[in-house]
């Protein structure tokens, strides 16, 4: 299950959703993002996400569709926000059904790897110091490569 | 001044209203772009910067509001037809030393009939719509300046107002909207497509540049006639798209990402008419 929304989501609610009425699933791992109050810059107040609609949602399809390509997995949902947000807010979810927890939690891993650095998403942080767009990390490609190297 | 002999389309030759009969017009693009405000106490501007207000995110829901009014604008003004719109944008932009918030929409289909009514619509209830989110902290809010500011298509030519203002102005546009910058200003993501683009007369590639290369390059949507590319591809887009605007210089500046049809796509991906193609800066989602 796959959505990009501008509400609140509930982890809680979403991970009792994938399991209900299932007795087959040995391992469940979930991830929430939250919006920090500092990053670039200190005093981060509110950020604006920003997506490309469409796209966005064939890019978080295929990436589930490649993570149950590379482990046995029982459910996955993923859920990210679009619009404005508040520190403290959750931006994405990650909820990811397994037999076994390896590959749960390698799956889950990997969603979030391959999320940060091919689905269009763009933050805009609004600071005390003024509105900055958020610029790529190096590490994010790091941790995406670590994949396809192991794979 | 005075009018040179115009006729109200409205009317008939008995002075009835009546409804145009748009049947044989042939369908091109239309489009135009309205704008207004609505001034408003500082403290008002700033709890809906900050999003404190009871009603929850005015922006948001006065964009839909926006959007809902120009597809309904039909049922409201009583001699105007129902259209297909293939795309509704508004825009919201927060004006702290003037203390008012800046709505603008523009509208556009392919079709027989202007879209300004349209336009016009989605402004003015944005901001009634602005209006009742903030009546409760605000009742003396204003709206005002409501107007068409450009459109396009048509027989009775393009109408900028700027450059309007008496005279009626006749401009081939080859880049639309680009007229002005998009301002995403609190960072207003404005845009809402509600539908497929029809068949148009020219073969065209749509164009779209988001997040901070928008505002970068101050250019949200633009569309270019396929026979203007040197070359069926992504490369031979940027190079036209260059001789047609300066500003799209700031394709090669720092690391820009380019999706044709939605798909991550190069400089040597095949382009063909009605082909969507964004460009845009590195993802930071997540």
């Amino acid at each position: 299950m796959i959505r990009v929304q501008q509400r609140v989501f509930d982890a809680g609610d979403e991970q009792r959703a994938l399991l209900e009425a299932r007795s087959d699933i040995g391992a469940v791992v979930s991830f929430t993002g939250l919006v920090r109050d500092f990053n670039e810059r200190p005093e981060v107040q509110a950020l604006t996400l920003e997506h490309y609609p469409g796209m966005t949602e064939a890019a978080l399809g295929d990436i589930v569709e490649q993570a149950q390509s590379r482990w046995p997995l029982q459910g996955v949902t993923l859920i990210h926000r679009i619009g404005r947000l508040a520190p403290a807010d959750p931006i994405v979810l990650v909820v990811v059904a397994s037999a076994h927890r390896r590959a749960a939690f390698e799956a889950c891993d990997f969603i979030m790897d391959y999320l940060k650095t091919r689905a269009p998403f763009w933050k805009k942080e609004h600071t005390a110091s003024g509105d900055y767009w958020v610029s790529e990390r190096d590490g994010d490609h790091d941790a995406a490569r670590r994949w396809e190297m192991s794979s | 001044m005075p009018l040179t002999n115009p006729s109200l389309t409205h009317l008939n030759a008995r002075g009835e209203a009546h409804m145009v009969d748009v049947a044989d017009k042939p369908e091109s693009r239309r489009e135009a772009s309205a704008s207004g405000l609505i001034r408003m106490q500082p403290e008002t501007l700033a709890l809906l910067a900050e999003g404190g207000l009871p009603k929850g995110d005015v922006l948001a829901t006065a964009r839909i509001a926006g959007i809902q009014a120009a597809k309904r604008t039909h049922e409201l003004i009583p001699l105007c037809h129902a259209l297909a719109l293939s795309k509704v944008a508004i825009d919201f932009e927060l004006d702290e030393p003037e203390s008012c918030v800046h709505v603008s929409a523009t509208c556009r289909l392919n079709g027989r009939t202007g879209v300004e009514m349209e336009a016009l619509t989605a402004v003015s209830v944005a901001c009634l719509t602005l209006y009742d989110m903030c009546k409760a902290v605000d009742k003396g809010m204003e709206i005002g300046a409501i107007h068409l500011d450009t459109k396009t298509g048509g027989k009775s030519g393009d109408y900028r107002r700027e450059e309007a203002r008496g005279e009626r102005a006749v401009t081939p546009s080859f880049i639309e909207s680009a007229a002005s910058p998009i301002v995403t200003g609190e960072g207003a993501s404005g845009e809402v497509s509600v539908g497929q683009r029809g068949d148009i007369a020219a073969p065209c590639i749509r164009v779209k540049c988001l997040a901070e290369l928008r505002e970068r390059l101050g250019v949200g949507d633009v569309t270019v006639p396929v026979d203007r590319l040197a070359s069926s591809d992504v490369a031979g887009l940027k190079t036209a798209l260059k001789a047609l605007d300066a500003r799209f210089e700031g394709l090669d500046q720092g690391r820009v990402l380019c999706a044709v049809n939605q798909v991550m796509a190069g400089d040597a991906t095949p382009l063909t008419d009605n082909d969507e193609v964004a460009f845009f800066p590195p993802v930071t989602g997540g």
